[in-house]
């Protein structure tokens, strides 16, 4: 079996490898960059945080460059998982795959297997890049977790490419039709990955809520992926960061306080509406997953793909089994 | 004799139509036998059936002594080409012999590639550039490199032109004789007179049921003594059993001749 999905998928194989390694030289050569600029901001500020702060690490259009650990995996799904099953059907191919000596079961497991494993090393390689792309810029601003970037880097983007794929796989084979499969594709990659980062995964575990005096600053250490933050009155009501929003939750006496345009900032002003607001027992809070969370949430995303994918590909080893052909 | 092909009230529907109703038939071991019938009488489904890719919904199949499954072993005793040519048109046909010894457990790969040298078939170019006799040719040729003990030929010949008709029955045949009794075929067409050269077994279905069935000298003498005539043609006997469905029957031989 391995002999004829070779065949059928060398050309392919051929040219995907060209456009990859083409990503991978394009991703290398640009992170070689953002790391001898880190190196010598780090040689250069000798420690002020500010000056760290600021250097610009990436150059424009190549800021777009992590976003390949999503693209990737979405094409492969559309490429090579919504025509695995449905071409064969479409060109009457599967007449001669499924009259040699081998069952569907052997056929599509075979199949299906070594795309989902070129899949998986195809999500891998791009997503060790990229993670290793933003190293420098993780070090700088601390948003591995955050939104975005999360979804890039890691782990993550294996459970994508797997689940693209099977999504793919599975959709070529109820639809019978490789086009029709490449939309769903499409659109159920981008729906369940916006419902999954949105929804899903802020709740994955338990979020931690941190309160603080709000004369002071509280920062979650390391990086956290902050979720909310703002004041709480002594009565339970939250408010978020806007000025806009505190302004009117404010007590009397600390609004008398407030600059005469809400917006504007003057520090000392500010400040004795702080201490206003401490004295009427407000206190600051920071709601967020702790640093230390960055693997385990990386775990549980790919696990929700991983665990997606195998449903799907059940899926099409029953239909492919049953279906009259 | 022992029986290759033996189905009994064998039926399948589908959401808005019936492809084959009630069909009982037998094909004794080592026959070549035609089934004939217009367009969508059922051909094409019930040699789907023998070979495993449609399932019946009611009625029962045994091909070589078993229900048509799932199974290597079964798999193994099949060859089957379908009316579409179904082949990897950007594979080259040394592709498929290739894969072909991978797929399969007694498989002649030196067989199939003298048999398309003979051809002047290349083995080397993709199977999509050949032509459709060519294509055809190395259909047939992987077809019985897997050295079945039951052949399905859904209207092979339906896109070749007389010539290339002609090979195609000839290696037909020449593989019947090297098979020396191992190797029933069972072959649909539309052309009664290519199929009257080669095959010694008629099944006949119109409008999804079998109209006639048997070994085609015993059917034609049982016709003579019926008719009181000295002589009979194939094509007058099927003519004569398509009964309701007489017309399309006219359409099928008239057009026998012409159709390439």
């Amino acid at each position: 079996m391995t002999s004829l999905v070779w065949r059928q998928y060398r050309a392919q194989a051929a040219i995907a490898s060209v456009l990859l390694a083409a990503l991978a030289a394009a991703i290398v050569a640009d992170g070689w960059q953002i790391a001898s600029r880190w190196h010598s901001a780090l040689a250069g500020c000798s420690g002020n945080g500010g000056c760290l702060q600021q250097t610009a690490l990436v150059n424009g259009v190549m800021s777009d460059l992590p976003y390949f650990a999503l693209i990737v995996p979405a094409v492969l799904g559309m490429l090579w998982g919504a025509p695995l099953v449905a071409s064969e059907l479409e060109a009457r191919t599967s007449d001669f795959a499924w009259t040699q000596s081998v069952t569907r079961t052997r056929w599509l497991a075979v199949k299906a297997g070594w795309l989902l494993l070129a899949a998986a090393a195809c999500g891998g390689g791009v997503a060790a890049l990229t993670t290793w792309w933003s190293g420098p810029i993780n070090a700088q601003s601390a948003t591995a977790f955050t939104p975005g970037q999360f979804d890039t880097q890691g782990i993550v983007p294996i459970g994508y490419a797997v689940f693209a794929m099977a999504l793919g796989i599975a959709a070529g084979t109820v639809a019978r039709r490789a086009l029709p499969a490449i939309a769903v594709v499409l659109g159920g990659f981008i729906a369940l990955r916006l419902v999954v980062a949105n929804v899903l995964r802020p709740h994955y575990l338990a979020a931690v809520t941190t309160y603080f005096n709000v004369t002071s600053t509280f920062t979650p250490p390391g990086q956290a992926w902050v979720l909310a933050q703002g004041g709480v009155s002594p009565t339970g009501q939250v408010v978020g960061r806007g000025w806009g929003d505190l302004e009117p939750a404010l007590p009397a006496a600390c609004q008398r306080l407030l600059p005469g345009s809400p917006t504007a900032k003057n520090g000392a002003s500010l400040n004795a509406v702080f201490s206003c607001m401490q004295a009427h027992g407000w206190r600051g809070f920071v709601t967020y997953q702790p640093a230390g969370r960055y693997w385990p949430f990386q775990g549980i995303e790919t696990g929700i793909y991983v665990l997606l994918a195998a449903a799907l590909i059940a899926v099409t080893f029953v239909v492919v089994r049953r279906r009259d052909a | 004799m022992s029986t290759a092909v033996e189905t009994h009230e064998l039926t399948k529907r589908y959401r808005r139509a019936t492809a084959l109703t009630d069909c009982t038939v037998t094909v004794p071991e080592g026959r070549v036998c035609a089934l004939i019938g217009p367009n969508g009488a059922g051909k094409t489904t019930l040699l789907r059936i023998l070979a495993g890719l449609v399932r019946p919904t009611g009625g029962a199949a045994l091909v070589l002594s078993g229900e048509p499954r799932q199974d290597p072993a079964f798999l193994a005793e099949i060859g089957f080409l379908g009316q579409e040519i179904p082949l990897y048109r950007r594979l080259t046909a040394e592709d498929h012999i290739v894969a072909g010894a991978h797929l399969n457990p007694r498989w002649d790969a030196g067989h199939a590639r003298t048999r398309l040298a003979d051809l002047r078939i290349p083995l080397d170019q993709r199977v999509g550039e050949l032509s459709g006799g060519q294509r055809a040719q190395v259909a047939l040729a992987l077809t019985l490199a897997k050295r079945p003990r039951l052949l399905l030929l859904d209207e092979p010949f339906a896109a070749l032109d007389p010539l290339a008709r002609r090979n195609f029955l000839a290696a037909l045949t020449s593989a019947v004789t090297d098979a020396a009794g191992g190797l029933t075929v069972v072959l649909s067409s539309h052309l009664v007179s290519d199929l009257q050269r080669v095959c010694d077994h008629l099944i006949l279905l119109a409008g999804s049921r079998v109209q006639l069935a048997g070994d085609i000298d015993t059917l034609l003498a049982e016709h003579r003594v019926a008719q009181r005539v000295e002589d009979v043609a194939l094509e007058e006997l099927i003519l004569t059993y398509m009964g309701a469905d007489a017309e399309s029957a006219a359409h099928l031989i008239a057009t026998a001749g012409e159709e390439s």
